[in-house]
C-alpha cells in the first residue's frame, strides 16, 4: 500500500485523473472536465435483492415494464421488413423496421392464441403467425385471417397489434413497455452531449458475444462498474492502470467512471518503468523480448496514444484531435438499468439481463462497436458461448478475453456467497463503487 | 513464459507440460494452471493469476524466431542520389537518350500528398507533365501542390476520401476538364494494413473499388490520348505470405488480377495497363517506420529479408511507376513489375 494512506480520506494518494489530463499532448475537451456534483445516499443493500424470486419479480412490474432499455442496434435491421427479437425475463418484442425511416416495437404475441409471431431475426414483407397464418402489416394493423368468414366477431381495428414506445440513440434501438413512457430524450438526459465526439451512430457491430452467468444480472454488472476490484482480480495489470485513482461521476440517470492506463497503481509499492507500463498491458513474459518498445523520450501513455492514432488513423478522419487520454484511458457509462456504453475509442458496449425469471441466472454481451470507412460492414452476428466455453474462445475480443475470465470467475461464487451469508446487506466504497450506489438509488426509486 | 506477480513478488513460470511453477518466498510449488492452490502459502489473489496464466493452450508461446539474416557484407549500399548535383555527375554527360517523352503530359495520381504517391507526383512533375492529385489531409495536400507548382507545371489538387466513389470519379473528370485531358493514370491508394472485416472494406474499397472506379472516370480521357497509361500501385505482400493474413493482401492481389485485364481489354485502345508491386519501403511517417520504433522483430525480420540489405525508398518505387506510365514504356503492358531490392524469393518468370 502507498504510504500515507488512511482510513477517511476522501480520494487515493496519487495524481487524480485530471491531473493526469494536464499533462496531455493535446487539447483536453471540456466532456474529459466534467464532474458532478451530486452523492447518492445507498452505501448498503439488502442482499435478498440479488437472490429473491420476489424481488426479481418486482423487477419485472416496475422496472423492465416501464423502462427504457436498449434492444437492438439499427444496423441489425437497415431494410425495411427487417425483424429481430428482444427478451427479458418472460417478456418477449419483435422490432420491425417498418418504413425507411420508422422502427415499431411489438409484443411477441399472436393476438390468436398466443404463439410467438417471430422465432428469430430475417426479412419478410409482413408480420405472419406460424400457427394458422393470421398476418399482420409492418405498421401493426391487421392484414389477413385465414378464413375470415370463421371470426365474425374479431373487428380488424381492435386487433390491431399493441405497440411499445420506441426510441433511438448512437445507433442503438431502445423500446419501453409502456407505451405511455416519456420519451427517451428524457431518459437519456445529458448523455448524447457526452458522446458528441465520438458518435455511436458511426460505428459498426464488430462483434457481438454473449454469455450466459451462474449469477444475478446486477452482480455481473456491478463486477463492470468500478476498478476497485483490479487490485485483487487483475493483479497483473497494476503496473500500467491508475485503478484507485478513476474518477467516478453521476448526472441523472447515468453514470461515468474514468481509469486511466499506462499511469502506476498506487497500490504498487516501487515504481514500474515506461516499458513495464506498456508490457502489463500485453503481458509481456520475463523470458521475451517486448512486442513493442516504447521510443527514449516518450511516455508509454504518449506512445499507446501513438499507436492508437496509427491504427484508428484510416478510419477516424480526426484521429491527430484526439488526446492521449481519449485513446489510452477507459471511459465505461453506465445508463440506467443495464446499458454500458465506452466513451472515446476502446469500443466496448456490455449488456447484462436476467436469464428467464431465475434471479441466480443472467445474460452477459460483450459488443465492439468499431468504426469504419467506406461503406458500413455488416454488423457481426451474436456468437453464443456455450457453458464449458471460457471468454478465450472468443478470440475476436481480443486480449480483454483473458481479463473478462478473471472477471466472471468471481461471478458464480459472488452468487454462492450470497446464499450462504448470514449477514443481511452487502456494502460499497464511499467514492470507488459510486456508481453502484447510484443505480441502487435509481433502483429503489423506481421500483417503490 | 514467466510472469512476475506484481503485489506479491511471486513468480510463475509456465512449463512446457502445461503445469505452472510458483516460487514465493524460498517456497515453490507446481500447480495446474486452473487448479486451485490449498497450502495457503500465496496471497489469496493468486488464483485469479493464474486464471490469467491460462491453459497450455491458451497462453502466449514465447517470443518469434529471430531473425537469421544472411552472413554478408556488413553495410548495405545506400539508394543511388540521381541529383543534378551528386558527385560524379557531369551536366554536360547526361544521356538524352533516355526521354521518357512525359513533357506537356497529363497525369493523375490518387493520394499523392505523402509517401510513395508523392514521389510518384514530382517525379512526373520533373519530367514535365501536370498532375493531378487528390489526398485527405488538406494541409499535406497544399503543400504538395506547391512543391509542384515549384517545378513549373500546373497541379490540381482535390481534397477527398478515395473510399467515397461519387467524389472520386468527379475528381478524376475534373482533373482531365481543368487539364485539359489525362494520359497517365496512377492507383496509388491504399486502405493499409488491417484486420477485420472493416479492414476487408476499406481495402476493397480503396484498394480495388479505388483502382477500378479511377480508371471509369480516366477512360474517356485516356482513349482520346495517343498514349494512355494507367499503373497501379499493388505490393509484394499479393505476392508471398507475409507472417499474418490480411485483407491489404488479397486486395492487392485482386488489384493485380485486375490490372492483368485491363491490360488485354484496352490494348486494342491504345492504352497500357501495368502494375508495380513495392516491397518494404521506409520513409519518415510511413508505415514501415512505425513498425521499426514499435514492433522491431518484425522490422528487423523484414530488413533481412531484403537481399539488397536495406529497404526501399519511396523515390525508387517512383521512378518504376514512372517509366511504366510513360511513352518510354510502350511495349510493356500487362506487366507485374516487382521493385523490392529482393525482399521476395520467387522465381519471377
Amino acid at each position: 500500500m502507498a504510504s500515507g494512506e488512511t482510513q477517511g480520506d476522501p480520494r487515493s494518494p496519487g495524481l487524480s485523473y485530471q491531473q493526469l489530463l494536464d499533462t496531455d499532448t493535446r487539447p483536453v475537451p471540456e466532456v474529459l472536465r466534467w464532474q458532478s456534483e451530486a452523492d447518492v445516499p445507498v452505501v448498503r443493500v439488502p442482499i435478498e435483492r440479488y437472490t429473491s424470486r420476489a424481488w426479481h419479480d418486482r423487477e419485472v412490474e416496475r422496472l423492465w415494464k416501464r423502462v427504457w432499455q436498449f434492444a437492438c442496434r439499427e444496423e441489425e435491421i437497415p431494410e425495411v421488413g427487417d425483424r429481430t427479437v428482444y427478451e427479458i425475463a418472460d417478456l418477449s418484442v419483435v422490432i420491425v423496421r417498418a418504413a425507411p425511416d420508422e422502427i415499431r416495437a411489438f409484443p411477441n404475441a399472436c393476438l390468436h392464441r398466443g404463439r410467438q409471431l417471430c422465432d428469430a431475426a430475417g426479412r419478410a414483407a409482413d408480420l405472419r403467425c406460424p400457427f394458422h397464418g393470421w398476418t399482420w402489416h409492418l405498421d401493426g394493423s391487421l392484414k389477413q385471417i385465414p378464413s375470415r368468414w370463421d371470426f365474425p366477431h374479431v373487428e380488424r381495428e381492435r386487433y390491431r397489434l399493441p405497440e411499445l414506445a420506441v426510441g433511438t440513440w448512437g445507433g442503438f434501438v431502445f423500446v419501453n413497455f409502456d407505451a405511455q413512457a416519456a420519451p427517451l430524450a428524457a431518459h437519456l438526459g445529458e448523455l448524447p452531449r457526452h458522446f458528441e465526439r465520438w458518435p455511436l451512430e458511426k460505428r459498426y457491430t464488430e462483434a457481438h458475444v454473449a454469455k450466459e452467468l451462474p449469477c444475478n444480472w446486477k452482480v455481473a454488472q456491478e463486477a463492470f462498474m468500478e476498478a476497485y476490484h483490479v487490485v485483487a482480480t487483475h493483479p497483473q495489470l497494476l503496473p500500467g492502470i491508475g485503478d484507485a485513482n478513476s474518477q467516478y461521476d453521476v448526472w441523472g440517470r447515468f453514470s461515468r467512471a474514468i481509469t486511466a492506463n499506462m499511469t502506476p497503481s498506487p497500490h504498487l509499492g516501487g515504481e514500474p518503468s515506461e516499458q513495464d507500463m506498456l508490457d502489463s498491458l500485453i503481458t509481456r513474459s520475463l523470458d521475451a523480448e517486448p512486442a513493442f518498445r516504447v521510443p527514449e523520450g516518450m511516455t508509454a501513455r504518449q506512445f499507446l496514444a501513438q499507436l492508437s492514432r496509427a491504427q484508428l488513423g484510416a478510419s477516424v478522419p480526426s484521429v491527430q484531435e484526439l488526446t492521449d487520454a481519449e485513446l489510452a484511458d477507459s471511459f465505461y457509462y453506465t445508463v440506467f438499468p443495464n446499458f454500458h456504453p465506452w466513451g472515446a475509442y476502446n469500443r466496448i458496449v456490455y449488456r447484462f439481463r436476467p436469464f428467464g425469471n431465475d434471479p441466480d441466472r443472467s445474460l452477459m454481451e460483450v459488443i465492439y462497436l468499431a468504426p469504419f470507412r467506406g461503406r458500413r460492414p455488416p454488423p457481426a452476428p451474436v456468437h453464443w458461448l456455450g457453458d464449458d466455453e471460457d471468454w478465450t474462445r472468443a478470440p475476436e475480443l481480443g486480449f480483454l478475453t483473458r481479463v473478462f475470465n478473471q472477471d466472471t470467475a468471481n461471478l458464480g461464487r459472488v452468487q454462492r456467497g450470497l446464499h450462504a451469508a448470514q449477514h443481511t446487506h452487502v456494502t460499497f466504497a464511499r467514492y470507488q463503487e459510486t456508481k453502484i450506489r447510484h443505480f441502487h438509488h435509481l433502483l429503489e426509486r423506481t421500483l417503490e | 513464459m514467466k510472469l512476475r506477480h506484481p503485489l506479491s513478488g511471486a513468480l510463475y513460470t509456465l512449463r512446457d507440460d502445461g503445469l505452472v511453477e510458483v516460487e514465493h518466498a524460498g517456497q515453490t510449488g507446481v500447480f495446474a494452471p486452473t487448479g486451485a492452490w490449498r497450502a495457503g502459502a500465496l496471497r489469496s489473489a493468486d488464483p485469479h493469476f493464474l486464471l490469467w496464466v491460462g491453459g497450455p493452450g491458451l497462453a502466449p508461446r514465447g517470443a518469434p524466431a529471430a531473425p537469421t539474416g544472411a552472413p554478408g557484407p556488413a553495410a548495405p549500399r545506400p539508394p543511388p542520389d540521381l541529383s543534378r548535383g551528386a558527385p560524379g555527375a557531369d551536366p554536360a554527360r547526361r544521356s538524352p537518350t533516355m526521354d521518357l517523352g512525359l513533357s506537356g503530359k497529363k497525369a493523375c495520381v490518387t493520394a499523392a500528398s505523402r509517401g510513395i504517391g508523392l514521389a510518384i507526383a514530382k517525379q512526373l512533375a520533373e519530367a514535365g507533365a501536370d498532375v493531378a492529385l487528390c489526398a485527405r489531409g488538406a494541409g499535406a495536400l497544399e503543400s504538395a501542390r506547391k512543391e509542384l507548382e515549384a517545378r513549373g507545371v500546373r497541379a490540381f489538387t482535390e481534397t477527398l476520401d478515395v473510399a467515397d466513389g461519387a467524389a472520386l470519379r468527379a475528381f478524376v473528370t475534373k482533373a482531365g476538364e481543368t487539364l485539359g485531358g489525362l494520359d497517365v493514370f496512377v492507383a496509388n491508394a491504399s486502405g493499409g494494413a488491417g484486420m477485420g472485416e472493416s479492414a476487408w472494406q476499406a481495402n476493397f474499397e480503396i484498394d480495388v473499388l479505388g483502382a477500378a472506379r479511377g480508371v471509369e472516370a480516366a477512360l474517356p480521357f485516356l482513349g482520346a490520348s495517343e498514349c494512355g497509361a494507367i499503373v497501379f500501385v499493388s505490393s509484394t505482400a499479393a505476392l508471398e505470405y507475409l507472417g499474418v493474413p490480411q485483407p491489404y493482401n488479397a486486395m492487392k492481389a485482386a488489384l493485380i488480377a485486375h490490372g492483368h485485364d485491363l491490360a488485354q481489354a484496352l490494348a486494342p485502345r491504345g492504352i497500357r495497363v501495368n502494375c508495380v508491386s513495392p516491397g518494404p519501403i521506409w520513409f519518415e511517417g510511413g508505415s514501415w517506420q512505425m513498425i521499426e520504433q514499435t514492433m522491431k522483430p518484425i522490422y528487423e525480420r523484414a530488413l533481412a529479408q531484403c537481399a539488397i540489405g536495406r529497404m526501399g525508398t519511396p523515390q525508387e518505387v517512383a521512378r518504376a511507376v514512372v517509366f511504366l506510365a510513360s511513352p518510354a514504356a510502350s511495349l510493356i503492358t500487362g506487366a507485374n513489375l516487382v521493385c523490392d531490392g529482393g525482399f521476395t524469393k520467387r522465381v519471377q518468370y
